[in-house]
């Protein structure tokens, strides 16, 4: 039983590097998937199209794959042409990567926000003689972005079991810590449950949170 | 002035708006009755070009309105939609004064006070910081009349105004509406409150099947309609 708690223990020191993670990547990813979701709406045939690829790609490849490709890939194929590149820590590519990966999922729920909202507000817009772009900057996107709010936190719930994949690349979060301690002590069972707690302390208090600020902006 | 010149309209196979040729002469105030379906809707949105015709024409002043100058003609014509579109995120006050500010480049203080000129005029000063949540339709639909008048535009198109309004809220917009009439605006009204339209219009047009079947003054069109589909719509709404 005892053992249990140690697991539980070892796996909790790793909480602020995956909270802290997932939230830089979160933001990474909103900020980023907002410009996405824009090219992908824009009226540039070119833009559009780079943004689908992106999107297509990243959803269409595991996100361990693209760890590796990033922590690891990247820096040998520069070594390879004399670059001498080496990430000074390996948490940066894991927080660009889970990032860029958490954009391609943010575009798509961005773009089902705006397509959401009434298409009589753009004509109420357009009628008050405003441009496309006003019309999206003030009227728009600001009700988009409200629908869009709830997906956007369940994607950092999402993202905090993602990083799980991180421990491949070397980052020492909850699943590393796991990793570690039964490498040392062989107490496999203990050290992953212990781990898979320790992500439901996380997941499922987040998870009522964000079904709480739901039910509260729809009323509101 | 509006001047309509052969304007098509098709969906798909459907037409719904057949060559009509028009004009709607400055201060009028014209009224579009008619069975649904008839094309007076899709009349109404292609005169701001939220409607792309398939062909033909709307001039506004003598400048034809394309896609390019859109934005531009429509600081000048007004739209009130049967759904009001507010802007659930701004209070009553920001609906008004967001396009004065954000395309007329108003300053904020000079586009509030005229806001609450408006508001007042329409009767709901009190709301000014109320938010469309919290608005019955009625008073939706007058704060969106202010939101369009806030612009100053010479031409004040209504989308049927009132039909998704509970009865006892139709008098009070219909009676902004007179108002505005009354002052010299030019207003073009689709509507199925024949009453209003009796009462307030210089001329009223009956559309049918993408046409405009019949039209004439209102004692003329109400009192001896000439085609027989005039009167037998006119049979069964009044």
């Amino acid at each position: 039983m005892a053992l249990y708690l140690e697991g539980v223990l070892v796996a909790l020191k790793g909480v602020p590097v995956t909270v802290g993670v997932s939230f830089a990547a979160t933001v990474i990813g909103i900020l980023f998937g907002f410009v996405l979701a824009i090219m992908k709406l824009s009226r540039s045939r070119v833009l559009g199209a780079i943004a689908t690829v992106y999107v297509e790609v990243i959803r269409g490849t595991p996100v361990v794959v693209q760890a590796l490709v990033f922590a690891y890939g990247i820096p040998q194929l520069l070594q390879a042409h004399g670059v001498a590149f080496k990430w000074d820590r390996l948490i940066i590519p894991a927080v660009l990567c889970c990032g860029l990966n958490s954009a391609a999922y943010v575009a798509e729920i961005i773009r089902g926000g705006l397509q959401a909202v009434d298409k009589g507000q753009t004509e109420a817009a357009y009628s008050l003689g405003m441009s496309h772009s006003l019309a999206m900057r003030i009227v728009i996107i600001p009700q988009a972005l409200k629908i869009a709010l709830p997906t956007f936190g369940n994607e950092f719930v999402a993202l905090i079991k993602e990083t799980s994949v991180l421990s491949y690349v070397g980052v020492v979060e909850i699943l590393r810590r796991g990793a570690i301690w039964n490498a040392k002590t062989f107490y496999t069972f203990q050290a992953y449950i212990g781990v898979a707690i320790v992500y439901m302390l996380l997941t499922i208090p987040l998870g009522r949170l964000i079904k709480y600020l739901e039910k509260r902006m729809s009323t509101g | 002035m509006i001047e309509v010149k052969n304007l098509t309209k098709q969906f798909g196979s459907q037409t719904v708006l057949r060559s009509i040729s028009e004009t709607i002469r400055d201060n009028e105030v014209v009224c579009i009755i008619g069975p649904s379906g008839g094309g007076k809707s899709t009349f109404l949105r292609c005169l701001v070009l939220l409607e792309e015709a398939t062909d033909g024409q709307v001039i506004v002043n003598g400048v034809p309105l394309t896609k390019k100058n859109a934005v531009l003609m429509r600081r000048n014509m007004g739209m009130v939609f049967q759904n009001f579109n507010l802007f659930p995120h701004m209070t009553a006050l920001k609906n008004i004064t967001a396009a004065p500010i954000h395309v007329c480049g108003l300053s904020r203080q000079a586009a509030e006070a005229e806001a609450m000129e408006l508001l007042d005029r329409v009767g709901l000063a009190d709301k000014a910081h109320a938010f469309p949540s919290e608005l019955s339709g009625g008073q939706k639909q007058r704060v969106a009349i202010a939101r369009a008048l806030a612009m100053h535009p010479e031409i004040l198109l209504f989308d049927e105004p009132t039909s998704a309004l509970d009865p006892e809220m139709v008098g009070e917009v219909l009676s902004v509406m007179k108002s505005l009439a009354h002052s010299g605006m030019t207003l073009v009204v689709v509507t199925h409150e024949m009453g209003f339209a009796r009462e307030v219009s210089d001329r009223v047009l009956f559309m049918d099947n993408g046409v405009i079947a019949e039209q004439g003054s209102p004692a003329e069109l109400f009192g001896a309609p000439k085609e027989e589909r005039t009167r037998n719509f006119l049979r069964m709404v009044l």
